[in-house]
Order: C-alpha cells, then structure tokens, then sequence
C-alpha cells in the first residue's frame, strides 16, 4: 500500500478511536507488527496492512479480507509496537463494529463460534467443552470432526458428556442482560 | 498455611483436569491452601472480547467480586487465558474511572479492585526455589524439558507484569530446580493457535506443529507448559499434527505441575499422568519414573 496518507483523519480511525482509545495514526508502517503475527501467513490483509487501511478509511476492505477473524489474540503485535499502538484492541474494536454492518466476511464460522461460546456461558456459566466442539461441528457442517480427539479424551475422562451449571449463572445472566441494555441505548 | 482464592476455570474441570490433580497436590505440599471461589463463572476468554469490551470486564469482574466478598486479597487463576482476563480487567479499572462506574451501574456488588491476580508460576517464585528444593524427593536428572509459556502468560508486559516478555525463565529456573535439564530454544511464547483450535484446525496444526519441531530441533524429549489449551493443542492434536506432515514426534506434554509433583515423590497417578494422550511412559520409564 504505497497511497499517501490524507489530510484528515478518517472516519473509521475516529470511530475507533472513540470506541477504543488508540489512535492509529502514529503507525509508520515499520511491519514489526506482521513480522511476529504468527497468523500473518493465513491473512489476505496483514497487520501493518490492515492498520493503513484504518487510516485511510477502508471498511469494506478490511472486513472483505476477514483478517479481523484470522487474528490469535496473541498480544504479539502490541508488545512490539514501537509507536506503542494497542493493535489487539483495535482488531477487537473492528470485530464489536461488524454486529453493526452487513459487510462480506470470508470466516462467517468464526465470529458464530464466539456466539456459540457466549450462549453456552450465558446458559451454563461456564463453558461446556464437549457441547463447544459438537455444536462448533454442527455449525461448521463437519459433523464428525475431531472425533480421534474427542474419543479418547472422553475415555480418559478429560471431556463430561453433561455441562455443569454454576450457580453464579444467574447473576451473570442478569448482568449480560444490564451490558445489552446499556449498550442498546448508547 | 497460606490461603488464596482459586479460580480453575472452565477448562480445568474438563479438559485440564491432570492440572488440577497436580496443582492441588504440588499446592498441599508447599504448604498452600487454594479455596475454590464461590459460584464462580467463565471469564469469557478470546469470545467476550470479540463481543464487547464491557462484557469482557464485567466477566472476570463476577468472580473476582465473589473472591473479594470472601475476603480474599490473592487469587490464583491457573489458565493463562483467565489471568490474562482477569488481570486487564483489574488494571483497566484502575486506570479508566469511567469504565469503573460502568462496571458499578451493571452490579450490584461495588467492586473495589482489591483482588490481585497470580499464575501458579509467580506464587511458586515468589516462595523461593529453595523451598521447592527440600521437598524433592527424587530428582528428574536425564530429563531435558522445553518450557513452553504461550502467548498471553508474559504478553502485553504492561498487563501480565511477569518475566521478560520474549524469553522467559521463571519456569526454567523451577525445572532446573527440580534437577531436570531444559532447552534453549525460540519458541517459548509463540502462539500455539489456540482460539482457532476449532474454527481453524489448520492453522493450529501448523503453529503447533513449529513449536514440537522447534523443541526436537532443540533436543528435548519432553514439554512443560502451564496453560490447559496450550496443552490440548499440542498433546491431543500431536498425532493430526504427525499425520499432517509426514513426521514423528512423540514428545510428552506435561504441565510444569506435574512435573513437580513427580519430583516431590507423586505416583503418577496422582498428578493426572495417566490423562495425557502423547505417552509419557517410555521418556518417565527412562529415567526411572515409571
């Protein structure tokens, strides 16, 4: 990406910057940021890349490329920032954006995990790893996936058939139900 | 006897139980005491913060306001994806007053932040290597380990406060404490892919299968690590990743813990051995721990 920066600051990066705190546009593309992303090799926007887009505005495009769902949350990019850009907290800015848009995502599987995930905590209070991978394969369309993993760690115990409830399930049902609220209304 | 708030995590009841074995018996025998947090709940991991920085604080804020209502001031979180949530959530309170009285509005119990965090690694430091020291009853000499931390134990410094951040000893110094050898190598906090070890199997394969070859490039014959899905990936999923690219590796993925535990004279029974799915027999058998 060789487009000048413009004048003014873009709406996406003021819209982030106010959804998260970091500003952007400090990046002087010095790709310290791919260079350790152990998940740069599978994305089709890579950090660096994806940080110019932000200054220059580029929603479509950075949501088009799904580099936002490709990303570990390793921390990796942050720590070797030299400019001190928290570049995690952005990519989770832009993942909170996109229940806004309707834009294409190449990994729809992925954000609907995190959604599978929230809904088993939700109900539970936990997680319930077994219930995880069957609905994760159900949703994924691979219904029998993992299944040389998950055979013999139920043998071993390691996976339980039934979730456990908490009993904090309640009260963390309430207060997801106070955040929805309180962000509805923002 | 020294009490702290103990919170397992989803993980630990499930697919980490050999951790939880190990770290109650390495725990007992130091002298500490971990009291289970009261109806504690999941502190939302990788998909909170995917959905919203205000539940991905007010999550980890559940427990630990239950731990603080106990009257505990120390809690220990032994997944590093639950310390790392837990210890953004306290210092991101501290630092932003805003958010804090976001956090006051959704609860009913105040919060007051009062609760500090720890891995099972900074406790055991803090006691003293030579602590550890007189409890080992037998040495793991002809064990050469590479330690393996992860991303999110030393990652962001600012947050984690723990070891350096690109090549950590604290867990080398404990199993070089127990008489164990340990690798120098480069991929002790490279990322293991853990989020996507549904969602991108291949991915985590590939990630994975770099940290086995860099560890046998290295010449260890054995993993330590400290993280429940750092575990799974790469113990579980060690024979997809061998069947994915043509090799053999063979390499037990034992928690630091256990590791311990067998120094201090466990049978392997009690810390969980028999749960791994990379035996660990032939490398335990070698030096005559089995």
């Amino acid at each position: 990406m060789t487009d000048p920066l413009p004048k003014e600051t873009s709406q996406l990066s003021r819209d982030l910057q106010a959804l998260t705190g970091v500003d952007v546009m400090a990046c002087d593309q010095c790709e310290e940021c791919t260079l350790g992303c152990p998940s740069a090799y599978a994305m089709r926007m890579k950090p660096h890349e994806l940080v110019r887009a932000i200054q220059l505005g580029l929603s479509e495009e950075i949501h088009w490329s799904g580099a936002i769902w490709t990303c570990l949350s390793c921390e990796t990019c942050n720590t070797r920032c030299p400019q001190g850009i928290n570049i995690l907290r952005v990519i989770d800015g832009l993942r909170e954006m996109s229940k806004d848009f309707e834009y294409y995502n190449p990994y729809p599987a992925i954000p609907a995990l995190h959604r599978i995930f929230m809904s088993l905590v939700n109900r539970y209070g936990k997680l319930h790893p077994l219930g995880m991978v069957l609905l994760s394969n159900l949703r994924m369309l691979t219904p029998f996936k993992d299944i040389d993993l998950a055979s013999p760690m139920l043998l071993k115990r390691k996976l339980k058939p039934l979730p456990h409830k908490s009993h904090g399930a309640r009260e963390l049902r309430q207060v997801m139900a106070r955040i929805r609220k309180l962000e509805g209304a923002k | 006897m020294v009490q702290y708030a103990y919170f397992p995590g989803c993980s630990l009841g499930s697919f980490g139980y050999d951790y939880h074995l190990s770290l109650k018996y390495v725990t007992e025998a130091l002298g500490m005491d971990l009291v289970e947090v009261e109806d504690w709940v999941c502190c939302g991991g990788f998909s909170a913060r995917a959905t919203s920085h205000l539940l991905s604080i007010a999550l980890p804020v559940l427990s630990l306001s239950h731990a603080e209502k106990a009257g505990f001031n120390q809690l220990v979180a032994p997944c590093s994806i639950c310390v790392s949530r837990f210890k953004a959530a306290n210092a991101e309170l501290e630092h932003d007053a805003d958010l804090m009285k976001k956090i006051h509005e959704v609860f009913d119990y105040k919060y007051q932040g009062k609760v500090k965090v720890y891995h099972p690694l900074e406790v055991f430091l803090e006691m003293g290597l030579d602590k550890i020291r007189e409890r080992i009853r037998k040495k793991l000499a002809g064990l050469k380990v590479a330690c393996y931390y992860g991303c999110l134990l030393t990652r962001p410094p600012e947050i984690a406060q723990f070891d350096q951040v690109e090549d950590p000893q604290s867990m080398d110094s404990i199993v070089r404490a127990l008489g164990a050898e340990t690798a120098d190598w480069s991929f002790k906090t490279k990322c293991c892919g853990g989020l996507m070890t549904l969602s991108r199997s291949d991915m985590v394969l590939k990630l994975s299968n770099d940290v086995l070859h860099g560890a046998k490039e290295a010449g260890a014959n054995a993993i330590a690590v400290a993280c429940p899905l750092c575990q799974v990936n790469l113990d579980g999923r060690q024979r997809q990743i061998e069947e994915t690219y043509k090799t053999r590796y063979g390499i037990p993925i034992l928690y630091f813990t256990q590791l311990m535990g067998l120094a201090f004279g466990a049978y392997p029974k009690e810390v969980g051995i028999q749960k791994l799915l990379t035996t660990p027999c032939e490398v335990l058998g070698s030096i005559g721990l089995m």
